[in-house]
């Protein structure tokens, strides 16, 4: 094909209306470059369109240069395109901030999520153990107190109360071969926090301390050894006494009979 | 150069490189009318079509320094930004939404509403009407529309070398009509 048939190929209406495919318009861009005539028709060609586009003009609204005034003085300039790219840029990189941020916060807020509910499962967890401890003394308590109560040299000796308005009532099981003395208390009032009752074995008519204890043990309690003794009694005693026993307060009283 | 511009082209790109507001505003005074005709051709809503044009002055501002002389009149470059800019909107989804068109892919082998005249009959339309039927259709579809030779050519059940063929010889006569 020749320059001419090139020209009249209707390449240049092509190229000019932006119809012409990649390829050619880098062909057409170099042919004009060795071809002056078809710049020169491409020229034509393009006034000719400018021509008929200005006598076709249709007036834009009012107002709409004053938009592309303020839309241009927001953005800025040709020549500051690059920064305008860099701006872009950095907007893109506002969102990877932003975003970050954003997961940042939602890992924050998963971690003390998940440390609250670690400590509510920690503290429960003591709580447990706590419970189980303490259902488990409890346990081995009663069995203690069973294997007592079922030991055949173990004599059961019945604590009755002693004053009217306070029946208090317990039993003392005492082992008189291996000396050891449970208490266990089965009604005894409560008293003041500065007193105490107080266990005691009577001997030849002598009171032998057996031990101080608190009305509210719930299980069986370990007192003092005694190898010998005719009766056991029950004072209220000061707390911590360490004296002989005050018999005006002699609550129970049980005789063991050997 | 153009008969109706005080400034020369060169004079003008020079400037407009330089930020000139005076040369902008001359070249929006001038240019915008035309180019919103074009853009109307294409984008028929005239509301939407006025926001095309304010994005293609921004776009002219802001790539002034992207128009290369060697090839081709500065008009030409701001015709194919504003043409490519409307192109651009008709084919968005907000655009096709707004006027209840179906997707341009799902269709494109309904053709009928597409080859339909349309009423906007003004300015390159105008003369593109003046063309024989296959032609102004080619023309349609490819200038007005952006369709590619690939997607007529599936669209008219045509060979793509006629499709090619015929849109040259369209385009040859469509200069004789404006020259």
């Amino acid at each position: 094909m020749n320059i001419h048939e090139y020209i009249s190929s209707g390449i240049i209406e092509s190229y000019v209306l932006g119809l012409a495919s990649e390829e050619e318009r880098r062909e057409f861009e170099e042919m004009c470059v060795s071809h002056p005539e078809l710049a020169e028709a491409r020229n034509s060609f393009e006034l000719a369109l400018e021509e008929q586009a200005l006598k076709n003009a249709v007036p834009p609204p009012a107002g709409l240069k004053e938009k592309v005034w303020s839309a241009i003085s927001h953005t800025t300039s040709p020549s500051k395109v690059i920064n305008m790219e860099t701006s872009r840029r950095s907007a893109g990189w506002g969102w990877v901030a932003a975003a970050s941020i954003f997961l940042f916060l939602g890992a924050a807020y998963f971690a003390v999520t998940f440390y609250n509910r670690n400590k509510r499962l920690e503290t429960s967890n003591e709580n447990l153990v706590t419970r189980i401890n303490q259902t488990d003394s409890l346990l081995n308590k009663i069995t203690e107190e069973q294997k007592i109560m079922s030991d055949p040299n173990i004599m059961v000796v019945n604590m009755v109360g002693t004053q009217k308005a306070t029946p208090g009532s317990a039993s003392v099981y005492w082992d008189s071969t291996s000396s050891n003395v449970y208490l266990v208390v089965k009604n005894m009032p409560k008293l003041p926090s500065d007193k105490q009752y107080q266990l005691w074995a009577l001997i030849e008519g002598k009171p032998h301390d057996l031990g101080l204890f608190d009305p509210h043990a719930e299980v069986i309690l370990k007192m003092k050894n005694t190898q010998k003794a005719d009766a056991f009694a029950i004072t209220i005693e000061n707390r911590g006494n360490t004296g002989g026993p005050n018999l005006e307060q002699l609550q129970s009283m049980g005789k063991a009979k050997l | 150069m153009s008969p109706y511009t005080k400034y020369s082209e060169q004079e003008l790109v020079s400037l407009l490189l330089k930020q000139d507001n005076q040369a902008f505003s001359y070249l929006y005074d001038h240019y915008s009318p035309a180019l919103f005709g074009i853009i109307n051709q294409i984008v028929l809503d005239s509301e939407t079509a006025a926001d095309v044009l304010q994005d293609v002055f921004v776009n002219i501002w802001r790539k002034i320094n992207s128009y290369d002389e060697t090839k081709g009149r500065l008009f030409t470059w701001m015709l194919n930004i504003a043409r490519n800019a409307a192109i651009d909107k008709i084919r968005s989804r907000p655009y096709r939404q707004s006027i209840k068109n179906q997707p341009l892919e799902e269709n494109v082998n309904n053709t009928a509403s597409r080859l339909a005249p349309q009423v906007n009959d003004i300015g390159l339309k105008k003369v593109v009407g003046k063309l024989k039927e296959e032609y102004r259709i080619l023309i349609d579809l490819s200038y007005f529309q952006g369709f590619t030779h690939e997607e007529i050519s599936r669209i008219l059940d045509l060979p793509l070398g006629t499709v090619k063929t015929r849109i040259r010889s369209a385009l040859m006569q469509l200069r004789t009509m404006i020259s």
